[in-house]
């Protein structure tokens, strides 16, 4: 019995000799990076260990239209990174053949803070919502099974996965663990308000920015709330229901009259670039946004106590208000070549 | 971002092997279970679209597909600890036999009295992200919209359905209170023993006539689609929770 222990030791060793030589090519590991004073992300990169070719692999995906039915819409077509990853000019999205989805594209970024996704909440952890867009017949269209044989069949894919993986054969949860480790790393925290609060150099706010603030932190931080400009949690802002598409919002998901018509508080980071507004991109410019807070709020009983009374501000408070909003854009990332789609293969 | 080579993955690594083989040269004194689970309707082989079964209610209903997860197996015995198996989901498809057969190794030896399991996915894997093997939602058993998984499942038809095609469709899932779809059951063996380097085989029923039976028994003319998590899926839910029925056990 004793002889045999050593003999399965001596066994062992050599094959941990073996595999580790496989272990030690393993790939350059990603830090992800905690803003300061920053809360602890929602998702663990723990269960996906972050790599640069994991995070180069989901960076191809995410811009190559493989993932549609007829080879026409990546998920880029509807997350443009110069408007912080969500489409510019569309109300509602438009997904394959043109045909048109039934909400405003979300802003991707920040997202590993987020506890659920999606504007009412439906979907519970980042690696899981991709399987949305691709099978939702007016976005991408696609069946899983078909996308997985397509990505299988392609020797680009499988040389891509097997550098990620260490194993070629391409799956639904390698799929979504390497679009994950792109969109994950999708940060935004280097705009002008983010160089104030960090006392970099000698930045500062202009009286009006100045103003524009501390109007934002009596009327709008309860919901959009520092510093990632959301809390995170679904509220109805008193917008109308639209009798056409007739969406109640978080309602549909825990089938709960409470959450008649309260939709995800979206941050406002970026807010400059990524018109048009609100889940049915109704309102085009921030001023108008303005205007809904201060004169548009519908009475109805899911409304949140803070807008039962209408937002109350002068001319100069709007101008000053959306002089702070800019000041939450931020340059770096919305100009950031890693973002961009890779240029070699 | 930061970047380092990775050589710590190396000694958990090495770590990790002299473990696994601890662990696995002390499991000597242990046995196999194979389990089989044949899907019926009442006491008779279920047969797919078809063949048309009587219901408690006495509609004739055909059955088109019928899936389930089965999940958390443990045995228990006398003044012991339960055994469960490790990374235990199932997926059992009526269509596909391959999944009826389940085997669980490394089993200590002894006499077993009871086998508990979890009809439908606990709450912990649903919001664990991407999983793959018969967690993986190509299979199917998955919803997109409103994430998590569909814990047993059964598309019909019956000409007593006012629907297109005459098609039922319940797809019960839902982790969140007041909808959790899970639930738990146990059935008692007559003293099923495992010995070592042995296989022993315990043989279930999945009775899809629960799905219309106790404690509602269901009118597929006016019930004939649940497809959210809601209060007729927790209906039906309670109406399966005993489909899982003991058939035989054979001792090697
Ligand atoms: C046809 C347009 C379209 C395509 C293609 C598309 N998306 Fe989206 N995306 C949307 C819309 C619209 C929403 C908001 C949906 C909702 O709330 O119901 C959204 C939401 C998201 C969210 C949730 C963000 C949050 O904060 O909750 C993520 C993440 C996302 N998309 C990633 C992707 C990825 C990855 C792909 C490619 C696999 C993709 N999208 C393809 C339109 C699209
Ligand atoms: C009670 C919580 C709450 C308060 C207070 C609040 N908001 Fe909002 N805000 C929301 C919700 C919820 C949405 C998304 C609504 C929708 O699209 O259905 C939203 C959307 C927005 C949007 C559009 C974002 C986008 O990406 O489409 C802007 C801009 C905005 N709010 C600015 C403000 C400003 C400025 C204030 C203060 C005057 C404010 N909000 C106060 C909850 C709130």
């Amino acid at each position: 019995m004793k002889y045999k222990r050593i003999h399965i030791l001596v066994l062992s060793a050599f094959v941990i000799f073996i595999c580790s030589a496989f272990i030690f090519t393993n790939e350059k590991e990603i830090k992800f990076f905690v803003p300061k004073g920053w809360p602890k992300p929602n998702y663990d990169f723990k269960n996906n260990p972050l790599t640069l070719n994991g995070f180069d692999l989901g960076k191809e995906l995410f811009y190559d239209p493989i993932l549609s039915s007829d080879s026409s819409i990546s998920c880029a077509s509807c997350h443009l990174s110069f408007t912080a990853f969500t489409h510019a000019d569309h109300k509602l999205s438009h997904g394959i053949q043109g045909l048109i989805g039934t909400r405003n594209s979300l802003v991707l970024m920040n997202l590993v803070w987020n506890k659920s996704f999606m504007w009412d909440g439906g979907v519970n952890n980042l690696e899981v919502q991709a399987i949305n867009p691709i099978t939702n017949p007016v976005e991408m269209n696609s069946k899983l099974v078909d996308v997985i044989a397509r990505l299988n069949s392609s020797s680009k894919y499988r040389r891509l996965f097997y550098k990620a993986f260490k194993d070629s054969v391409v799956n639904s949860q390698k799929l979504f663990k390497s679009l994950a480790q792109f969109t994950g790393n999708l940060v935004s925290y280097n705009s002008k308000y983010d160089s104030i609060m960090r006392h970099e150099g000698n930045v500062e706010f202009t009286v009006s920015e100045l103003n524009g603030y501390s109007v934002f932190k009596k009327n709008c931080s309860s919901c959009h709330t520092e510093p990632l400009f959301t809390n995170n949690s679904f509220e109805n802002n008193g917008l109308s229901l639209d009798t056409v598409l007739k969406d109640f919002g978080r309602m549909k998901v825990t089938q709960s009259k409470s959450d008649s018509l309260k939709f995800k508080v979206p941050s406002l980071r970026n807010i400059e670039f990524s018109a048009p507004y609100f889940h049915d991109g109704r309102v085009n410019k921030l001023k108008d946004v303005l205007e809904h807070y201060t004169s548009g709020v519908i009475q109805s009983p899911t409304l949140a106590s803070q807008l039962k009374q209408n937002v109350n501000l002068t001319k100069q408070d709007k101008k000053d208000l959306i002089a702070f909003l800019k000041t939450l854009t931020d340059k770096y990332f919305l100009y950031n070549l890693q973002y961009r789609q890779n240029i070699y293969q | 971002m930061n970047f380092r080579i990775n050589i710590a993955n190396r000694i958990v690594f090495f770590i990790l092997f002299l473990f696994a083989i601890e662990f696995f040269s002390a499991q000597n004194n242990s046995g196999t279970l194979k389990i089989k689970i044949h899907p019926v309707f009442n006491q008779t082989q279920l047969i797919l679209s078809d063949h048309g079964y009587i219901n408690t209610h006495g509609d004739s209903v055909y059955i088109d597909d019928f899936k389930f997860y089965l999940c958390k197996l443990c045995l228990k015995k006398e003044g012991a600890n339960s055994f469960c198996e490790v990374e235990s989901y199932h997926l059992v498809d009526a269509e596909d036999s391959v999944t009826q057969t389940i085997v669980i190794k490394n089993i200590p030896e002894g006499t077993y009295s009871n086998f508990s399991f979890n009809i439908g996915v606990d709450s912990l894997k649903n919001v664990s992200g991407a999983l793959t093997g018969d967690l993986d939602p190509i299979k199917g058993m998955y919803w997109a919209w409103n994430t998590g998984y569909i814990a047993a499942r059964i598309i019909g038809h019956s000409k007593v359905c006012k629907t297109l095609h005459n098609e039922f469709e319940f797809h019960i899932g839902g982790y969140l209170s007041p909808y959790n779809s899970l639930r738990k059951n146990s059935i008692k063996l007559d003293d099923l023993k495992i010995v070592s380097s042995k296989t022993t085989v315990l043989e279930l029923y999945a009775d899809v006539a629960e799905w219309f039976k106790t404690p509602v028994t269901i009118d597929v003319s006016k019930t004939n689609s649940v497809v959210l998590p809601n209060k007729q899926a927790m209906i039906m839910a309670n109406n399966y929770s005993d489909m899982i029925k003991f058939k035989k056990s054979i001792n090697p």
